[in-house]
């Protein structure tokens, strides 16, 4: 149980500051840019665990694939900049930002609870960082998981991914009218 | 109390959420909603990630696994909705498609 990197703190940082400028963005590229260094600080959070193999992921699926995805189809439908969709003087945003803090603040109220008594009252797992490199890697391990506890997890989750490739097709390609 | 990396993680995973979700719900443009969403998929990961390690477990990362192939087929599916609703109302605001019939 180590003190707080300052690396975690710079990456954090940056990453919930990207959220508030994607909140206010007017641009939708602003926007996408700002999400997109969100998943960059994430996977570097996830490097900095030894997580590899999802640091790995989230850089290639979606710092890669979703956002191309999305500032493509931002390019296709040709969204310019526009003005602010919300004022923060309504209630209803007042009321939004309201919920969102309150939800905020439970869910740390909880954490500092309860974040010691799990780990008091849990029996650790067996994989921690000297025994997941003892094990050749964190891909390594995760590979062995993936392809014999969780076999049938991932046929069927292959199997939605095809029909979510065949769905976006047919919906992309269908002419109404 | 020390704030911890481990601790740090779910603090801010629940900033990250916190805003995807008011993102979702105060944004009028379709794409933000869905990067919203997308958001809000990224925070929960970063939760699991962040109790895997934890815990010392490695379930909550194959987990994660799972969730990120479900959030590129979700992004896939609803980018190609929004192309579609684009086409038949010509604009890309949430308050435009008030109507079902297509």
């Amino acid at each position: 149980m180590d003190n707080l990197n300052l690396a975690f703190l710079f990456l954090g940082g940056v990453a919930a500051f990207l959220s508030i400028a994607m909140l206010l963005a007017k641009n939708p590229i602003a926007a996408a840019l700002s999400l997109l260094g969100i998943m960059l600080c994430t996977a570097g959070l996830y490097g900095m665990m030894q997580e590899h193999f999802i640091a790995a992921i989230q850089l290639v699926v979606y710092a890669g694939a979703v956002m191309v995805l999305f500032i493509f189809s931002i390019m296709l439908l040709n969204l310019k900049k526009e003005e602010r969709d919300f004022k923060f003087t309504t209630p209803s945003f007042m009321a939004t930002y309201t919920a969102g803090i309150v939800i905020f603040i439970g869910i740390i109220f909880q954490l500092l609870v309860h974040y010691d008594l799990f780990k008091s009252t849990m029996i650790p797992g067996p994989f921690n960082t000297a025994e997941v490199a003892n094990l050749g890697g964190n891909t390594k391990v995760l590979a062995h998981a993936l392809f014999s506890q969780y076999y049938l997890s991932f046929e069927v989750i292959s199997l939605a991914l095809l029909v979510a490739i065949i769905g976006a097709v047919v919906l992309a390609k269908r002419k109404f009218d | 109390m020390y704030i911890t990396n481990e601790l740090f993680i779910q603090i801010l995973a629940a900033f990250l959420f916190m805003m995807g979700m008011l993102i979702v719900v105060q944004r009028r443009n379709t794409i933000m909603v869905l990067m919203g969403i997308e958001l809000m998929l990224n925070a929960a990961n970063l939760s699991m990630v962040g109790f895997s390690h934890y815990l010392s477990q490695i379930d909550g990362q194959v987990q994660v696994f799972f969730t990120i192939t479900i959030a590129a087929a979700e992004s896939a599916v609803g980018l190609s909705i929004l192309i579609n609703l684009f086409r038949n109302f010509g604009s890309s605001k949430t308050g435009e498609a008030s109507i079902l019939r297509g």
